[in-house]
């Protein structure tokens, strides 16, 4: 048990299934497939695996995600990093094929394929493709494969082993922001579901749920409204697909208020789709969307801070809702 | 027979300023790389074409073999045109199909150089197209089940949930038609890629028409096969049209196989009618992929007698789909094209060697054709009898787990 940060506690996950099989294979491009922790060994799975497990593509998304894919039906549990930007390069090859083969072929074909599509979005300055907080819902409409987003180190890690054992195609969606959050992680392999959402605080009077990034955001406003009284229920989704519609309902059908954060895009947002499926179970609640707006994210550090929603924004709209 | 070319070295400015031991160090390094790159391209794996090898590995099948490799094209040929009579005459006929008529030899003088049989991770894979009957058939798939999952039968090889396109049998290292032209190419590349990582012996093939040169998953599959020395084999069946369109909109080189120079891998044009020189070329290809040596890409001059799909100005009993085709609204290519391929006929081919080759004789012949023809009598017969799916396990096998929830009902 150590403080571990996200992407270490990642590649502890990878580097134990990567011991267990020793034909489990790892693309990754251009970055080196290192994490380093304060106290810790330097994990360098190119070094301790070789070049044929572990390669170094070139820009070549659609190779990376078609050659997980391909080794998994053939019987190796692989995995790929794909890095944001060229996170949706792999997307046809994810929903057309990953999602669809092992139903096209009545149930034989088996894919214990695992691709981490990275998400960025938190920093200004970098414009509209390198800004920008999407494909949660891109990935999630797929049939076929699991769509999972942690949102700490620990879930970081459990996930990960889950997802690698999963003998299903998991599309494990890692937001950048991750990347800056250290937490206690064990040393020891451990699992966390793939179809269950987190009740991160109790509370009687709202429902606050998010994925990913953000519930950083949802956990430093649920920390403010607590203490000026307001008692708050924060889940994270972590599962996209499926998605844990009964904790969900269970929360609103106690508080009667739903209040959904997101910072991907408003139309067809996760959120979107956590209220159509509450709404459908619960009667008399009312309902709140926080999201990005429907537009790519700016350049101008004015213009981008001023448009992402963050923690303040939850605190003026959860009052408000109370109010 | 493409040649490898190496990067431009200057030995007298390699070290310019360093001591004579690195400079001759760097030296050696430099003829060790060109002697590598000679030979990676000889020929054939082991032995070089310096030292006589003439590549004519059909000389050493053995006679149940050669007989298998005409029964298989007999197979596919009938089984085909059983598909296109029945779309012709049965009006309740609900197939989709795309001939693979023609082009018979390719599928099986390629399938005859792999390991075919045995537990799965021993087993040579394919990968193949929306046109999959040949591939199926060569690799060993069982016609009854072929034909009772393109009439989305409950018994048959997918369980219904295939048809024509999405056909998979693992039994025999057949992991699947693809619907998308295209992306088959970087999966084949990837199982490649797995069998590397494995350190064995086997190989992954694709096959892909004219019209994957354009896609990016050709030259994405063939520039990381290269670099990474996989054991992949693509195999382009140049029927001269995608869909509709001659492949000169789509490429600007007359062999796809030259595209091979770009990525510094050996690129073989090969008579796609002839099954012997297709076994010769690919059982080249394969003996590099066991040795490690890499991929090969390998371009099939061959020829389609019907349309892209079904069988549009075909008649029953008679082969080739001739004139006006309602899905291309015009006659897309010339009919004397047509009878002049059809008059050089893999079948005919194929048995005029085994024949000429004393391994049967012409009454031999014809009784193995009429047992053929039987064989997929009983294929369709068998299929006739067998049930529909049930609606409901439309919920099933999206995951190896569970069924997902019903929707529709509101």
């Amino acid at each position: 048990m150590a403080s571990k940060s996200s992407m270490y506690a990642m590649y502890e996950a990878v580097q134990h299934e990567m011991r267990q099989r020793k034909d489990m294979t790892w693309l990754f491009e251009l970055t080196p497939a290192v994490a380093s922790n304060p106290g810790l060994p330097v994990i360098n799975l190119e070094k301790e695996f070789g070049r044929t497990r572990v390669n170094n593509t070139g820009i070549d998304e659609m190779w990376m995600a078609g050659a997980t894919l391909g080794a998994g039906l053939v019987g190796t549990t692989a995995v790929t990093f794909i890095p944001y930007q060229g996170s949706q390069v792999p997307f046809e090859l994810i929903q057309n094929h990953a999602g669809k083969l092992r139903y096209m072929t009545g149930g034989d074909a088996a894919m214990p394929v695992v691709f981490i599509v990275e998400i960025s979005g938190q920093a200004a300055g970098f414009g509209g493709q390198h800004s920008d907080y999407e494909c949660d819902s891109y990935y999630a409409h797929i049939p076929g494969v699991k769509v999972v987003i942690p949102s700490r180190p620990y879930d970081v890690k459990g996930m990960m082993a889950s997802a690698i054992q999963d003998p299903n195609p998991v599309v494990y969606l890692f937001p950048q922001a991750l990347r800056q959050l250290s937490e206690e992680v064990p040393d020891e392999q451990f699992t966390v579901p793939l179809d269950k959402a987190a009740v991160r605080t109790t509370g009687n009077d709202l429902t606050i749920v998010s994925s990913g990034a953000g519930m950083i955001g949802v956990l430093d406003a649920t920390a403010q409204l607590q203490k000026a009284g307001m008692k708050v229920e924060a889940i994270d989704l972590r599962s996209l697909k499926p998605m844990d519609t009964e904790t969900l309902v269970k929360s609103v059908q106690k508080t009667k208020r739903l209040l959904t954060f997101d910072q991907s895009y408003y139309t067809l947002s996760p959120g979107a789709e956590v209220i159509a499926r509450v709404a459908e179970n619960v009667d008399g609640a009312r309902y709140k969307r926080i999201a990005f707006p429907d537009a790519p994210p700016p350049a101008s550090p004015e213009m981008f801070n001023w448009m992402r929603p963050n923690a303040s924004h939850i605190v003026a709209a959860a009052t408000r809702f109370m109010g | 027979m493409s040649t490898l070319r190496v990067a431009d070295h200057h030995p007298s400015t390699d070290n310019a300023a360093g001591s004579t031991s690195s400079t001759s160090t760097s030296r050696r390094t430099l003829l060790k790389g060109f002697a590598a790159a000679g030979a990676a391209v000889s020929m054939s794996s082991r032995v070089s074409w310096a030292d006589g090898e003439i590549g004519y590995w059909a000389k050493d099948l053995p006679n149940e073999k050669l007989v298998e490799m005409y029964q298989t094209i007999l197979r596919i040929r009938w089984f085909e045109r059983t598909l296109a009579d029945k779309q012709l005459s049965d009006r309740s006929f609900r197939n989709l199909i795309h001939l693979y008529a023609g082009q018979e030899a390719v599928a099986t003088g390629v399938c005859a150089a792999l390991n075919n049989k045995g537990p799965f991770e021993q087993l040579d894979i394919i990968f193949g197209t929306h046109r999959p009957t040949g591939h199926a058939v060569a690799k060993g798939v069982d016609m009854k089940k072929l034909a009772a999952e393109y009439n989305f039968k409950a018994t048959g090889l997918n369980r219904g949930y295939a048809g024509e396109m999405h056909l998979s049998d693992r039994s025999v290292g057949y992991i699947g038609a693809d619907g998308i032209v295209g992306p088959a190419a970087v999966l084949a590349a990837g199982s490649a890629f797995a069998f590397r990582a494995r350190g064995n012996k086997q190989v992954a093939v694709v096959f892909g028409g004219d019209g994957t040169f354009a896609t990016p998953a050709f030259h994405s599959s063939l520039n990381n096969a290269s670099l990474l020395k996989l054991p992949f084999i693509y195999v382009v069946e140049n029927n001269l049209y995608h869909q509709f369109a001659h492949y000169s909109y789509s490429t600007p080189i007359k062999d796809i196989a030259t595209a091979a120079n770009t990525y510094r891998i050996p690129g073989i044009v090969v008579d796609g009618q002839d099954v012997m020189e297709v076994y010769n070329k690919t059982k080249d290809a394969v003996e590099r992929a066991r040795a490690g040596e890499g991929p090969t890409l390998i371009e099939a001059k061959t020829y389609r007698y019907y349309g892209h799909w079904g069988a549009p100005g075909a008649k029953v009993g008679e082969m080739g789909s001739f004139g006006y085709d309602p899905q291309a609204i015009t006659s897309w290519r010339p009919e004397r094209e047509l009878r002049a391929w059809l008059s050089r006929d893999p079948v005919d081919i194929c048995r005029n060697t085994l024949v000429s080759w004393g391994v049967i004789d012409q009454a031999k012949a014809a009784a193995i054709e009429t047992a053929m023809k039987q064989e997929v009598k009983e294929a369709f017969e068998w299929e006739a009898k067998q049930p529909l799916c049930k609606p409901e396990d439309a919920l099933k096998n999206v995951f190896t787990e569970g069924t997902v929830a019903a929707r529709q009902f509101g």
